[in-house]
């Protein structure tokens, strides 16, 4: 009996951490390009670094760990954290490329995102606001 | 208290300097265990008595970014097989030329293998070293320019390298040999799609290194006494050319991970083998805890110095047999069986099981096995 209502209590964390709330990729009100999710993926992995209307990509990321990072590393990176973290240790060290810049909170991106034409981050879908344009949620 | 005043007035303008440049600090460390199975072997540096200083290092490095697509970064390693002395294994300033297009002038790595530029890296790959039989070229580094060019081909993201410069350290794997690597130039070519990587590369170098005096060697005086200066050649390095061919790949899907590498490195002119060498790996990733068996093998042989010689007299028919005894000596056959765990246990650290099995083919006196834990980080 313990053990299975220690099942549950565990099946219910897995759920309710999996099923928090959907991520945002959002970019500038101005931003009329078509990004595809394989772009999206490749812009945050440092292979893209223009847009479709050959305009220079900012990406920003949400600090480490932070809930909408882990689900979008999950979910549209497809990778976990130690293996972004692996992917951007060869980077780093060998003279390849830097991650993108780490901003710290929903709102400080999205006011980043609204005043830089270029930018593309991701934030929890419930903070989203009519200050920048979601392009997908994941 | 004037060194004092000095000091305090060199923070002071560094503090207001307008021109002052963000310092980005990073590094790695592997503190790395191990010790073979049988008190009689030894394998990679490691012998039956466990120790932990031989395969671990401790790494620095400073960015700076000076815009207008510059920078400048270094980075210090040191390595507890070179007693811990610090050494600068990178030092270069980068110029992005383009987004496409960057420059790296001054030190960096040879790209000769799929995992060279992050080759100290652990934390950045399953094994606790990637393999040794493969991984054998006694120099990482070279002093030169690099131009990275990456672009698409298709569906792929593809990079371009070219490197040209030299290198003239002297090489640890050989006693410290004085050696001279100049006109080092090279190519690769690394294509990626999703989960798949291919890699390409090729490298060619002018070599002097300095192996003693040949005077001291009665094969290099006896082929100079018997008027064949062109056989006594294939005793010294001077101004050989080594050539170095890569091919490799990576699948990463899903859970499994498979990489191979095939390598063959030839080395005309010089008493050292030729060498052949592939190893293939296989891994299962399980959420933080990664698996994985990798089978490798090493063949190296070195052509006859001697054909095409005629034993027209005594003399030459004994140097010619005692030069083949030497070129046949050269023949090595080994293979050998790596299982391994790499548990990602924090959020920038991995630990990391190890055990190889080696077996050298021509003499069994060789085999031995060899246990290694790590933990590997960067920072």
């Amino acid at each position: 009996m313990k053990y299975i209502s220690y099942v549950l209590l565990v099946t219910a964390l897995v759920f309710s951490s999996g099923s928090y709330a959907d991520v945002a990729v959002i970019v500038n009100t101005a931003n009329g390009n078509a990004i595809s999710d394989n772009d999206i993926s490749r812009l945050f992995l440092g292979k893209l670094k223009k847009f479709g209307n050959g305009e220079s990509a900012t990406p920003v990321n949400s600090k480490a760990s932070s809930a909408a990072r882990v689900e979008f590393e999950e979910k549209v990176l497809k990778k976990s954290s130690s293996q972004i973290k692996a992917y951007w240790s060869k980077r780093i060290f060998s003279g390849k490329g830097k991650p993108p810049k780490e901003v710290d909170g929903d709102a400080a991106i999205i006011a980043f995102i609204a005043s830089n034409p270029g930018a593309v981050g991701y934030v929890s879908s419930a903070n989203v606001n009519d200050t920048v344009k979601v392009i997908k949620t994941f | 208290m004037k060194r004092k005043i000095k000091v305090i007035s060199l923070f002071g303008v560094l503090a207001i300097s307008p021109v002052q440049a963000e310092v980005a600090l990073n590094g790695f460390a592997n503190i790395v265990a191990g010790t073979t199975t049988s008190s009689d072997e030894s394998l990679y540096g490691f012998s039956d008595k466990i120790d932990f200083k031989n395969g671990s290092l401790f790494a620095l490095q400073a960015t700076s970014d000076l815009g207008e697509g510059l920078g400048v970064t270094a980075q210090i390693i040191s390595r507890g097989e070179n007693e811990w002395d610090p050494e600068f294994e990178w030092a270069y300033v980068s110029y992005d030329a383009t987004d496409e297009l960057r420059f790296l002038v001054g030190r960096q790595r040879v790209p000769f293998y799929m995992y060279s530029d992050f080759i100290d890296v652990s934390y950045a790959y399953p094994w606790i070293t990637p393999p040794e039989g493969v991984y054998s070229v006694p120099f990482d580094s070279f002093d030169g320019i690099g131009a990275l060019y990456s672009s698409s081909l298709g569906e792929f993201d593809t990079t371009l390298q070219f490197i040209y410069g030299g290198n003239s350290d002297d090489l640890a794997a050989l006693g410290d040999a004085p050696a001279d690597f100049e006109d080092l130039m090279g190519l690769s070519l690394t294509l990626n799609r999703d989960w798949l990587t291919l890699r390409a590369g090729y490298i060619q170098t002018n070599m002097n290194i300095y192996l003693g005096d040949p005077q001291d060697n009665p094969l290099y005086t006896g082929w100079n006494a018997l008027g064949h200066p062109e056989v006594a050649s294939n005793f010294v390095i001077e101004d050989d050319t080594g050539d170095f061919i890569e091919l490799g790949f990576q699948v990463d899907y899903e859970n499994i991970i498979v990489t191979g590498e095939y390598t063959s490195l030839t080395l005309d002119n010089t008493p050292i083998a030729d060498a052949d060498s592939y190893y293939i790996m296989a891994g299962y990733r399980f959420d933080s805890i990664l698996v994985h068996v990798t089978y490798g093998v090493d063949e190296d042989s070195k052509d006859s110095f001697t054909s095409g010689i005629p034993a027209d007299s005594l003399p030459v028919a004994g140097l010619i047999a005692a030069t083949n005894v030497f070129t046949e000596s050269l023949t090595e056959e080994s293979s050998y069986y790596t299982m391994g765990l790499r548990w990602d246990f924090h959020d920038s650290s991995a630990l990391k099981f190890e055990y190889t099995s080696y077996s050298d083919d021509l003499n069994s006196n060789a085999d031995a096995g060899l246990f290694r834990t790590a933990i590997v980080t960067v920072f």
